[in-house]
């Protein structure tokens, strides 16, 4: 069948509950604790319903540069055209890749339907980040979406840098399609950037 | 960078067999054969197609380009999009359209059910895997589900064992063939089937020789249960991932390459029973480290 499989099945559905905010994190002590409030936060700042994409969108991105560390992400995506990309271009990708970020995930949470999530474990990764598994409970009965958080950074200064839903990494799979999108447009970052252009209205 | 266009031939199967079809509920030892045939010669056909495609010259020359094709591993990359625009177009007139009406027409609890059946009938396969794996805890978890839910769950549409605690998994043969070492090959996307590899579309071979079900011949000798077994899945595997292609659509600025880079990962999650890949770096400063080689989980990760 026509994507078969549970290839998609989480790869889209982590937006209805995900992110943090940075402030107030005085009291977090371990990264468990801030993928804990953070995740609270955002579902409470996110999914009101009154509210409008503009708004959500704004409030998304202030959370968003809160709480993921988007340039580290940002780099980690253009992978190896990073070291060829000149400074002009690697200013702009970043504008339009945070741009792109905002507009692929902030409305998503306008469909919230009272999802909730627990920590179930935080483990260290083999280079020094807390990889938090969380578990998100869906209210209808279905089957509970796996996410885990990488976290990196000092207690105090927590930043996400990835975000692993069902198995599919969103970093690595931005990643895989951007790199297409080079390959097929002559291995020039410009290509990308054209293409981020357009899709993100600038 | 160079194109190069290479054509080779290879058939697994055999020539179809013509075997009459006649009226006896039991199936006999030719109409079986000739079954398995009609299937190997499906799996022939695709493998067939797929070589067929232009393989796109690595190239060499330039160490940072190899390393993308690499890690694409993708060498029929033109074929497979073709493949991939054609699957889409079928999805845009066709199954998207009955995908949509399903899940707004179909009240939700009987599509539950539907789609609980479904999984039912896959639990043999279920079984038969967990056990090639040596994953004694699941394959009694499966065992469990499959008495209960045939009993006391009406034939699989109630999913009585999850409310009890024993929760689904899937399995297949793609997945052993993974954990007894396999590399997966080049990736694929097949007519109809969708995205695969050698690996997968093996696996998908075997599991529907294997599957007691396949075998199911109609008294009047009008075989329409594995067809209509294929339609249900297809449209409620569909309908339950409405909402998410959507996005990931709208979204994506490679949709194909997206698919791609999700299916990989989606497998190789799948391999590890869905275990934290400890070893594997998620983000690193050099992605060249990154642990998506084409070579699966072996028991040593797991």
């Amino acid at each position: 069948m026509i994507l078969n499989r549970r290839v998609l099945l989480g790869a889209v559905c982590a937006a209805t509950v995900v992110l943090a905010t940075p402030a107030a994190m005085a009291q977090a002590t371990g990264a468990d604790e801030f993928i804990r409030r953070s995740g609270q936060r955002a579902i409470d700042s996110l999914t009101v319903q009154s509210i409008g994409d503009a708004e959500r969108g704004k409030r998304f991105r202030e959370i968003l540069r809160g709480s993921f560390d988007v340039p580290e992400i940002g780099r980690f995506v253009l992978g190896r055209y990073w070291r060829t990309a000149t400074d002009q271009e690697k200013t702009e990708y970043l504008r339009l890749f945070e741009d792109f970020i905002v507009r692929a995930y902030a409305n998503r949470f306008a469909d919230y339907s009272g999802e909730t999530f627990r920590v179930l474990q935080v483990v260290d990764s083999t280079d020094n980040d807390k990889l938090v598994s969380t578990e998100i409970v869906q209210p209808s009965g279905k089957p509970p979406v796996r996410v885990v958080w990488r976290v990196r950074g000092q207690a105090g200064a927590f930043k996400v840098v990835d975000v692993t839903v069902e198995g599919i990494s969103m970093s690595v799979t931005q990643r895989d399609e951007f790199a297409a999108v080079i390959r097929s447009n002559g291995g020039t970052v410009a290509g990308l950037l054209d293409a981020l252009r357009k899709k993100t209205g600038n | 960078m160079a194109y190069g266009c290479r054509v080779r031939i290879s058939v697994l199967g055999h020539q179809s067999v013509h075997t009459p079809r006649g009226f006896s509920v039991l199936p006999d030892i030719q109409k079986l054969r000739a079954r398995v045939v009609s299937r190997l010669a499906a799996a022939a056909l695709g493998s067939l197609l797929l070589v067929a495609g232009c393989a796109t010259s690595p190239p060499t020359n330039d160490p940072e380009a190899l390393a993308a094709y690499r890690e694409a591993n993708d060498p029929y990359e033109s074929f497979n999009r073709t493949v991939f625009d054609l699957n889409m177009n079928l999805d845009r007139f066709v199954l998207k359209p009955v995908a949509y009406v399903y899940r707004n027409v179909v009240p939700d609890p009987i599509q539950g059910w539907i789609s609980n059946a479904l999984a039912n009938l896959r639990s043999l396969i279920v079984l038969a895997n967990d056990l090639l794996q040596g994953e004694w805890d699941r394959a009694n978890n499966t065992f469990v589900r499959m008495l209960m839910n045939t009993s006391f769950g009406l034939g699989g549409v109630l999913d009585i064992a999850t409310e009890f605690g024993v929760p689904r998994h899937d399995e297949d043969f793609g997945q052993t063939l993974a954990v007894w070492g396999m590399n997966e090959g080049p990736y694929l996307v097949l007519p109809l089937l969708g995205p695969s590899n050698p690996r997968d579309l093996l696996g998908f071979v075997v599991d529907t020789a294997f599957d007691p079900s396949t075998y199911i011949v109609n008294v009047a000798g009008v075989d329409a249960f594995g067809p209509a077994r294929f339609a249900a899945s297809t449209v409620s595997g569909r309908a339950a991932r409405y909402d998410q292609i959507n996005e990931l659509q709208r979204t994506s600025l490679d949709f194909y390459a997206a698919v791609r880079s999700l299916y990989r990962q989606r497998r190789n999650d799948e391999i590890r029973q869905g275990r934290l890949a400890a070893a594997t770096p998620g983000l690193m400063p050099e992605p060249f480290a990154l642990g998506l080689e084409p070579s699966p989980a072996t028991a040593s990760d797991r």
